[in-house]
């Protein structure tokens, strides 16, 4: 008998006794079929080997009436009820999350503007928050740095949501195949799971940033402090109106 | 010998194998075909059989390349029941041995 007789055969044989998870019974020896098949048997020796597949769908619908395998079917309705209250406010959270996400890169867009014009010495905003160019310039690339410190945290922020993501969508899958009575895959972590260079790479860089924008706003502020000739250098250049 | 008898034997068996680690089911099958003369097809159904009694339960684990393999692992009743049956077999089975070695002794 060739694989294929010997599937459908079974399968016949299974539906026609109203065995419940044929599927599944079918891929067992599917996967038995292929693990010998590698190991270089013939379908017919396989098949052979294997035993009669009437008899062995009679064995699995006598294993069914002897123990009346009934699933519950309002087990199943009760998880799909928790599951879908779940969802709502799982979802809910994740869109609150992902508005944050576009919040935080809106933020990292804006420092990265501000510092080009700071650095540029563009004339409308050096009308607004008036400075000498020293100032301007170091102000500026303290707004780099905090361009690129936001960047990293948008850059963890994103990986961090995508694997809560996955993993949601797994817990979800694995809830409804236990309630199926059916095997699940193993969970996923919750953090994502950076390769190690990936997540040095980006610690440096967010604390070489932090450092940079932390020591020159206060090189900045005692520049400025120093040009105004007063500690309030805002007030001298007239920062909040005049 | 009788079917019926062999299975509950053969279920032991696979308890046995599943005591010592997980396995998917094409390793209980290939271990235990080698060791006992039986088609290649009947581990599958007793697999089956001893999942839906509680006695054993499944997970699937991705292994290298393929589909998820279906890995078979005995629960906490498997293991209590397991150790009940096993005892239960032994002294029958010494009674049996006894009892038909003796048979033969008479022939002699």
């Amino acid at each position: 008998m060739k694989k294929n007789e010997f599937m459908d055969l079974l399968i016949k044989e299974l539906n026609h006794k109203k065995v419940s998870d044929s599927s599944d019974i079918a891929d067992e020896y599917e996967q038995h079929f292929s693990f010998k098949m590698n190991d270089g048997f013939s379908e017919e020796e396989i098949a052979a080997k294997l035993g009669d597949p009437v008899q062995l769908a009679a064995q699995y619908a006598a294993d069914d009436e002897g123990q009346l395998i009934h699933k519950g079917k309002g087990i199943k309705a009760f998880t799909v009820f928790g599951l879908s209250l779940t969802a709502f406010v799982v979802v809910l959270l994740f869109v609150l999350m992902i508005a944050w996400g576009i919040a935080m890169v809106m933020f990292s867009l804006g420092c990265m503007v501000l510092a080009a014009g700071l650095i540029s010495g563009y004339e409308p905003l050096l009308d607004v928050v008036p400075m000498p160019s020293q100032s301007a310039i170091i102000f500026g690339i303290a707004f780099i740095a905090l361009a690129i410190l936001s960047a990293a945290a948008c850059l963890y922020f994103s990986a961090f949501v995508r694997q809560l993501l996955r993993a949601y969508g797994r817990f979800h899958r694995n809830t409804m195949a236990a309630a199926d009575g059916k095997p699940g895959l193993p969970s996923l972590a919750l953090f994502p799971q950076l390769p190690s260079r990936g997540k040095r790479s980006l610690r440096i860089v967010s604390l070489v940033a932090l450092l940079l924008f932390t020591v020159l706003i206060v090189v900045g502020a005692i520049i400025s402090i120093l040009k105004a000739d007063s500690l309030e250098f805002w007030h001298i250049w007239n920062w909040f109106g005049k | 010998m009788n079917i019926q008898y062999k299975k509950g034997i053969l279920e032991l068996c696979v308890l046995s194998l599943l005591k010592r680690r997980d396995m998917y089911g094409y390793e209980v099958s290939d271990f235990l075909s080698k060791q006992i003369d039986i088609a290649d097809g009947t581990v599958y159904p007793i697999l089956r059989k001893l999942k839906a009694d509680g006695l054993l339960s499944t997970y699937l684990q991705e292994g290298s390349g393929g589909p998820p393999r279906k890995y078979y692992s005995l629960t906490e009743y498997g293991r209590v029941s397991f150790e009940k049956d096993r005892k239960e077999y032994m002294l029958f089975a010494k009674a049996v041995n006894t009892l038909l070695e003796g048979d033969q002794n008479e022939k002699k």
